[in-house]
């Protein structure tokens, strides 16, 4: 329900951003997503920072998908494109033997 | 000019001075072709996520200078030929780093503005500059 107003710009304003506590008193309702971007306000999703691109890639070296992530649009565009450099360049795997 | 950042990957088996030797070649290069390096740093010995032709790791230098797009090209080429080198990434940076300054900026203004309206009181309804003043409360929450 906070949806509506998730934009990315407005996470500021959002007061329940990261608030898991508040959604998990809620038995009744499925904790909500929040894009760790946005909460963290971390702005600059570098393709150099591998321990932060870490968290979003899968064991076998895939990137997970926004919808099991939480991760709003428009930060998963800019990570998708930092995780692609970094396979490029041999900081995270194209596909990890496991 | 334009603000970029060179990532490269040196041969593990290839000792220190010689890849420092290359890098102040690919220096003087840039210079003289009118650029500024800004930073080089060398990240040292790195395990590769996968292997490049026979190497497991790999000696990781990163260089941040500002150029034009010819230089890029002839660095590139200097790059590919070096028999040290096994990869190397060009990245162009000066937008990202703009965007960055941009937003850095706006967030200082909007945590200035906050700490100006909030000893006034808890919501502020008269304050037409903000599309948005922290929405009070959303109405499906439990409030404390």
């Amino acid at each position: 329900m906070a949806e509506s107003k998730g934009r990315p710009g407005s996470a500021a304003q959002r007061p329940t951003g990261g608030d898991k506590a508040v959604a998990t008193k809620k038995q009744y309702f499925r904790r909500k997503k929040v894009c760790r971007f946005c909460v963290e306000r971390i702005d600059d999703i570098n393709y150099k920072d591998v321990k932060l691109l870490h968290a979003f890639v899968a064991e076998r070296g895939k990137i997970i998908p926004r919808r099991i992530s939480g991760v709003c649009a428009p930060h998963q565009r800019r990570l998708t494109d930092a995780i692609k450099k970094a396979r490029n360049i041999a900081l995270l795997p194209f596909a990890a033997a496991i | 000019m334009r603000v970029y950042e060179e990532l490269f990957i040196a041969k593990p088996d290839v000792p220190d001075e010689e890849v420092d030797q290359f890098v102040e070649q690919l220096r003087t290069h840039l210079t003289s072709a009118g650029a500024t390096v800004d930073k080089v740093d060398k990240w040292g010995k790195r395990r590769l996520a996968y292997k490049v032709g026979k190497y497991r790791e790999g000696a990781y230098v990163l260089l941040q200078f500002s150029a034009g797009p010819d230089t890029v090209k002839e660095l590139e080429r200097r790059l590919r030929v070096a028999d040290l080198v096994i990869k190397f990434l060009t990245v162009r940076v000066d937008q990202t780093l703009k965007r960055l300054e941009k937003r850095k900026k706006d967030r200082d203004k909007r945590a200035a503005k906050r700490a100006t309206a909030a000893p006034v009181g808890v919501t502020a309804p008269g304050q037409p500059l903000m599309p948005m003043p922290e929405a009070p409360a959303m109405p499906g929450l439990p409030k404390e």
